[in-house]
């Protein structure tokens, strides 16, 4: 399957991720015209920054056991046997934030009515693959097959 | 290879899409009293008729093609004769097994108060055929009475309120939610609910529900003297393991079926997962346990070691929470708050490890706070609120995944 690999000594904070992920979630939005502060302006990576120690960038792994898909009473996140990737069905989705709960990396979150996941879907929609990492300049974050 | 599997809920449905994962070939058969597979956990939206029946059935409608399951449905299990390696059903058919899995969960539990067994109107709230017995019976200005303001009372309140009818949820604690909350986490949800139809009576006890000549109850008599009229009174006091049928059978049983580390039972062949262990009693480690039996029943080790059970998430009326561990403080116990007008936050510190927590009202990032516990990992009381997955940062280089660095 496909990761997003993150070399953390490469990351400078700049952000550039979590603006194109927020855009990329907001149909029609580009870079200069994404809403930053509103209702959808969540991003599903996160970079944690550390006095002396830098920066620490949180994406979601898709992982090979995921504890989110083993704590999802609605059936609405599934790993995908073939791509790998752990996808997340917002129809099905019951709301009770047992996979937050579950997630041991803090990587998901609620969106901000509570009521639906904040969840990478690794923009599997677009061609040219995740947002986040065409738009890190540092190439910090890349796609490889693991 | 020819497998069993009794029940259709979390850990039967997860043992087996996982035993499909590693065998294509094996003969496997699903057997449950319910007619449809079904979220327990979403019983509460099908009451309130946000969802149909379809659409909180979270296995998928392929589940047993996709799976190559032969499923037979609506028949439930009579015994189990472990020498012959035999299944009984109560409609009479015998089933033989390589392996046998027991996924039968838990059933509700009605306490010994007078009236209570006895009436009509008097349901518990665990799957599909409760929610229909209800909703046949239910009017626009029926008055309903739920006993225990736990997840699945609260849950029912919620419901009843989005259909504009009047519930009284009658609680012994002080507040509502007392597994996992404290009494000003607990006020926010009440005021909630108040807001939006529901009654509360807390600290009272039911001890008698009184039935007509048609057996019906009427009306509640409450410890303190106090009486209460209902049409409908739903019990949410508590399930139990549902191990009747094993009764002769030779499997130990002590509350919930004894399995050990690798989720068999004391007869070889067979194998227990979920509720019915009385191991937990929520959904992951129900699903947890389901695939470590699936693995151990296609003969790989494998040993169910993420036991910690004592977690729970809140989500009502757009405020949820999180709860984890003890959250009430002994007297050696370090309590930190933190609080605005949107968010409280309570840490239990002891012996400088996190016992137990409650974050409400922003659950964002929060994964990680479990490991902390389980781990025991030592905090500084000072900085507590400031912790973050990122303290505890690894990537594992080879393939990316990510790890807690404790």
């Amino acid at each position: 399957m496909k990761r997003i690999m993150i070399d953390r000594e490469k990351c400078d904070g700049c952000l550039n991720c979590t603006i194109a992920c927020i855009s990329a979630h907001q149909e029609g939005s580009n870079f200069y015209t994404a809403d930053l502060t509103g209702k959808t302006a969540d991003s599903r990576n996160k970079i944690y920054f550390k006095e002396k120690e830098g920066y620490f960038p949180i994406f979601c792994r898709h992982c090979d056991e995921p504890e989110c898909v083993m704590s999802c009473m609605s059936g609405a996140l599934s790993k995908d046997s073939i791509s790998g990737l752990v996808n997340y069905d917002a129809d099905k989705c019951g709301s009770c934030l047992m996979c937050v709960m579950n997630c041991p990396y803090g990587v998901m979150k609620p969106d901000q009515t509570n009521t639906k996941m904040i969840k990478c879907d690794f923009c599997q929609d677009l061609t040219e693959g995740p947002s986040c990492v065409k738009a890190c300049p540092k190439e910090a974050i890349t796609v490889q097959e693991v | 290879m020819k497998i069993l599997v009794i029940g259709a809920s979390a850990a039967g449905i997860s043992a087996i899409k996982s035993m499909r994962e590693m065998d294509q070939d094996a003969q496997i058969t699903m057997i449950s009293k319910e007619k449809n597979i079904h979220s327990r956990c979403m019983l509460h939206h099908c009451l309130s008729g946000h969802r149909s029946q379809e659409s909180i059935d979270f296995a998928g409608s392929n589940f047993c093609a996709d799976q190559s399951v032969n499923w037979l449905k609506g028949v439930a299990v009579a015994g189990i004769d472990p020498q012959k390696k035999m299944v009984m059903l109560e409609d009479g058919q015998k089933l033989t097994f390589d392996k046998l899995l027991i996924a039968t969960g838990a059933a509700y539990f009605i306490p010994p108060v007078p009236g209570l067994r006895e009436a009509k109107n008097v349901f518990g709230f665990r799957d599909l055929a409760d929610v229909k017995k209800i909703d046949a019976l239910l009017k626009a200005d029926s008055r309903v009475v739920i006993i225990g303001s736990g997840l699945v009372g609260m849950d029912v309140a919620s419901a009843l309120n989005e259909r504009g009818i009047k519930n009284t949820v009658v609680e012994m604690m002080p507040n509502i939610l007392p597994m996992q909350l404290d009494q000003p986490s607990a006020r926010v949800y009440q005021t909630l609910f108040e807001k939006n139809g529901s009654d509360f009576l807390l600290s009272e006890k039911v001890v008698e529900l009184k039935l007509d000549e048609n057996k019906i109850g009427t009306s509640l008599m409450l410890e303190s003297g106090k009486s209460l009229e209902a049409d409908l009174v739903i019990v949410a006091a508590g399930v139990r393991p549902q191990t009747d049928f094993l009764e002769g059978s030779g499997i130990v049983c002590d509350r919930g079926i004894v399995v050990d580390d690798k989720m068999q039972t004391s007869q070889p062949d067979i194998y227990a997962a979920g509720d019915v262990t009385g191991l937990s009693g929520i959904w992951p480690n129900a699903m947890k346990q389901g695939r470590v039996a699936a693995q151990n029943i296609l003969g790989q080790a494998v040993s169910y070691e993420d036991r910690y059970a004592i977690k729970n998430t809140i989500n009502f009326y757009g405020c949820p929470t999180l709860s984890l561990g003890k959250i009430s403080p002994d007297e050696d116990t370090k309590v930190c708050l933190q609080e605005d007008r949107n968010t409280y936050q309570k840490i239990l510190i002891k012996n400088q490890m996190i016992e137990g927590l409650i974050l409400q009202g922003n659950l964002d990032h929060v994964g990680f706070w479990q490991e902390l516990i389980k781990n025991k990992v030592v905090v500084d009381e000072d900085t507590v609120f400031d912790i973050k997955y990122s303290d505890f940062y690894a990537v594992n280089e080879k393939n990316g995944s990510f790890e807690v660095a404790i």
